[in-house]
């Protein structure tokens, strides 16, 4: 049984565009998926039906076989989502404070938050900016935090919305190693992304929108060659990690 | 530098919340019971000293303060003009302006409130430096929790928010007048309508900001029922509470 299925899933806009059409997407647990298309495409509505924060007009999510209206907030524990300009989100006024939002929410105890908080910062490397403002830090360090801010509420999916944008070389670099160790450590990633040259390599599946519809879906080795016809890019390189 | 939080390693960053906003709640009642000129000097002394405590980087309040000097003309203003009492300077009226009479007693009052309105954001420059928005919301819950039918998490939420916001929206405003700028936005002599070309696309960008960090927030189980703060008021604090109190009771002993 896939851990997260997408059935039939339609979204409509009040002014009466489909963002979505009929998407349905099986993700088995621990599987490692890159969702590619060019700007439009519905890759961000798609992630925000995944975590429960947009309804779909058509169709439903499930996890683990159950929908996700069900129980809202368990699943958004459970589905953790890394927004595109992610810094631009922070809540908290501190490091310390923006991962320790989450716990705070599921109303963990304050000894309890204090841990997680120095477990999260402790794995993304940033426990020593813990007092610092969150904008004060480098745009890899930024995304870093956001990472751990999802992390702070122990999901087993994790996704994340062009997590490369506005990155320069090192902090994507940051980015991508934390990826790579997260899917090593058995969680299952959804990445969305047109800039595939950067992550490609550790994928072990491909999906393609296009025009709010799935036009591909398969192994990267398959679908490669077909990309440049739905506006994505065919990259030379497969990772920017070395 | 105004209401942005600056982490410090000071005694008014580590005092305990609770008595933080009662030494404010205190400061600010000296503030509106100060009429003489010594009062504001002893005022002006406290929150001087509290700034220095608390490692605000002056230069940039000072510049920051330009925007609020406008504000504080205009109050200066309104109140020389209407203070009444005996004229010092009359201007007779034309058929374009009514006549215009500055009084001794306009000016003490114009001068008084300026004095007013600078303590105060001295006080709140002081507060939000050395609170984080965090601190405060679980400082708002704990003063609200014994008040029947308010809903103390939401009421504490939405102040934070708002916390979040005006830097958001400060920062933005100082991003868009700089593109502007950049595009000789300045070149144009209409004021109304430079107004008008940063008024808006800021509203915008507001809401869309506010939008994201819902989105943001909802992702994360954002509920009214989150993990309590933990508040711990050691000697130091209530010395500070004292410090003020004790302004606030010199001011009102010798009024």
């Amino acid at each position: 049984m896939p851990v997260l299925e997408a059935k039939s899933i339609t979204h409509i806009f009040p002014d009466g565009t489909a963002a979505l059409e009929g998407i349905s997407l099986r993700i088995q647990d621990g599987e490692f998926v890159v969702i590619a298309g060019a700007n439009g495409s519905g890759k961000t509505v798609f992630l925000r039906h995944l975590n429960g924060l947009l309804t779909p007009t058509k169709g439903e999510v499930l996890l683990d076989g159950e929908p996700i209206a069900k129980n809202i907030s368990a699943a958004r524990r459970r589905i953790g989502l890394i927004f595109q300009n992610s810094e631009s989100q922070f809540v908290g006024q501190t490091v310390a404070e923006e991962v320790a939002f989450g716990p705070e929410n599921l109303r963990a105890p304050r000894a309890e938050v204090e841990r997680i908080v120095r477990e999260c910062l402790e794995d993304v490397e940033l426990e020593s900016f813990r007092t610092q403002s969150p904008h004060a830090l480098s745009g890899g360090q930024q995304r870093k935090l956001a990472i751990a801010g999802v992390l702070a509420m122990k999901p087993d999916i994790i996704m994340f919305d062009e997590p490369f944008t506005a990155l320069d070389y090192p902090g994507v670099v940051q980015v991508l190693q934390q990826l790579v160790r997260l899917h090593q450590r058995g969680h299952t990633i959804i990445l969305a992304t047109h800039e595939l040259e950067k992550v490609l390599a550790h994928a072990q599946r491909l999906v393609v929108f296009h025009k709010g519809k799935v036009a591909e879906d398969s192994t990267p080795e398959e679908v490669l060659e077909r990309v440049e016809n739905y506006g994505v890019h065919r990259p030379c390189i497969m990772t920017w990690l070395k | 530098m105004f209401f942005h939080y600056i982490y410090k390693d000071t005694v008014l960053h580590k005092m305990d919340g609770r008595l933080k906003v009662l030494s404010l709640a205190v400061v600010s009642l000296a503030v509106g019971v100060a009429s003489e000129v010594w009062h504001y000097g002893v005022l002006f002394c406290l929150l001087g000293v509290a700034l220095g405590i608390a490692r605000v980087p002056i230069r940039a309040w000072l510049r920051d303060m330009r925007f609020f000097a406008v504000i504080i003309v205009v109050v200066m203003g309104v109140n020389v003009l209407t203070g009444g009492g005996d004229p010092l300077v009359s201007l007779p009226g034309g058929s374009w302006f009514p006549a215009v009479e500055i009084s001794g007693v306009g000016v003490i009052m114009g001068l008084r409130f300026a004095g007013r309105l600078l303590l105060v954001l001295m006080a709140c420059s002081v507060m939000t430096a050395t609170t984080s928005p965090m601190m405060f919301r679980d400082v708002v819950e704990w003063y609200l929790r014994p008040a029947p039918v308010v809903r103390e998490g939401k009421a504490a939420m939405m102040i934070t928010l708002v916390f979040v916001l005006i830097p958001v929206i400060l920062d933005s405003y100082t991003e868009m007048r700089q593109a502007q700028r950049s595009r000789g936005v300045e070149l144009r002599r209409n004021p109304l309508k430079r107004l008008f070309f940063i008024v808006f696309p800021l509203f915008g960008r507001t809401l869309r900001r506010a939008d994201e960090i819902v989105y943001a927030m909802e992702a994360r189980c954002y509920s009214e029922e989150r993990t309590r703060g933990v508040f711990k008021a050691g000697k130091r604090d209530w010395g500070i509470v004292g410090v003020c109190l004790g302004v606030f009771g010199f001011i009102c002993l010798i009024h």
